[in-house]
């Protein structure tokens, strides 16, 4: 699941450069980590849905903290899908 | 209305032209290179080259050429269409029932070329992005003429626009450039460059919008011509080397 998450999240956002392996499942994503910005949060749960067919509400949901890390984001859309 | 300025230096981006050397080949033989990507600046940021499409390159190749390193030029943008055809992918992925990319909305938008540029260099002058419709390029010499005359000492100017997808009727137009193409240009009052007025004309003419008349000034800009008169019906403009 990990993955393949990484995967998703190197064709959604076009990071060209980096592959599977050099993305850490517990590193940050966003800012320090990855580098990545509010615009690649949205496409990325664009693409979650797609896929996944798992929503992210925005209004309901730590975003924060789902967002926070591969792994945080695998045990979400895991946990979500029952 | 009369105005004379100097032109500090210049540079431009096609796909086969990217100095002056090839700009002057080009004015011969008048072709350009099928499929390239401009070369990007070491100055992008690896994360924010990925959101570049391939007008933004060549803008960012043509610019970088001209700023200081201090970044002190205000900048003047012009792009008659911009990323329209970003625009057009988006309208027709909505026709089909399919979800709009939030990274293709927020690069469709008319700055959305010169806010990456404002990111990538950590640029916090004053910068304008004009969409001068018929117009041409000459509204971008007013904006860039008029912030010359308030106090800035120089200023960018950057012209940009690519080929419009088939789905927009290119005739009776006359829109459609044969090529996409980025002018950068540095102008001041005083100093050393190439001397130049720019005036109101009286003429009736039909040169196309910016996509054809950025070409009409880096043809008159490589070549011995000493005026060009640039027109789409409306209004019509005239620059001279002095």
């Amino acid at each position: 699941m990990e993955n393949e998450l990484k995967q998703l999240i190197i064709d959604t956002l076009d990071l060209e450069d980096i592959s599977v392996d050099d993305i850490d499942s517990q590193a940050p994503l966003f800012n320090d980590g990855l580098g990545l910005d509010s615009i690649d949060a949205l496409e990325l749960g664009l693409a979650i849905r797609k896929k996944y067919d798992v929503k992210i509400d925005v209004d309901k949901e730590d975003v924060v903290k789902i967002f926070s890390s591969v792994s945080t984001l695998a045990e979400y859309i895991q946990a979500a899908r029952g | 209305m009369t105005v004379d300025f100097v032109l500090r230096s210049w540079n431009a981006w096609a796909p086969g032209m990217s100095c002056h050397q090839d700009w002057r080949k080009w004015h011969e033989h008048q072709t350009f290179a099928q499929e390239e990507k401009a070369a990007l600046p070491a100055t992008v940021p690896k994360i924010l080259q990925r959101r570049l499409s391939p007008l933004g390159r060549a803008v960012f190749h043509a610019a970088d050429a001209c700023i200081d390193s201090d970044k002190s030029l205000p900048i003047v943008f012009s792009s008659a269409h911009g990323e329209v055809n970003k625009s057009l992918e988006m309208l027709k992925s909505m026709q089909k029932g399919e979800d709009v990319s939030p990274t293709a909305f927020s690069l469709s938008v008319h700055n959305a070329i010169s806010g990456l540029f404002s990111i990538a260099y950590d640029y916090h002058q004053e910068i304008t992005v004009i969409a001068p419709a018929q117009d041409g390029i000459a509204p971008a010499f007013i904006e860039a003429l008029g912030l010359l005359q308030e106090h800035y000492s120089e200023v960018l100017m950057v012209f940009y626009d690519e080929p419009l997808s088939d789905f927009y009727p290119s005739l009776p137009f006359a829109l459609n450039a044969p090529a996409m193409c980025a002018l950068a240009l540095k102008v001041s009052l005083t100093g050393s460059g190439l001397p130049l007025q720019f005036n109101r004309s009286s003429a009736n003419r039909d040169d196309g919008e910016q996509a054809l008349q950025i070409l009409s000034f880096i043809r008159f800009l490589v070549a011995d011509d000493k005026a060009l008169v640039l027109g789409n019906h409306r209004h019509s403009w005239e620059w001279h080397k002095k």
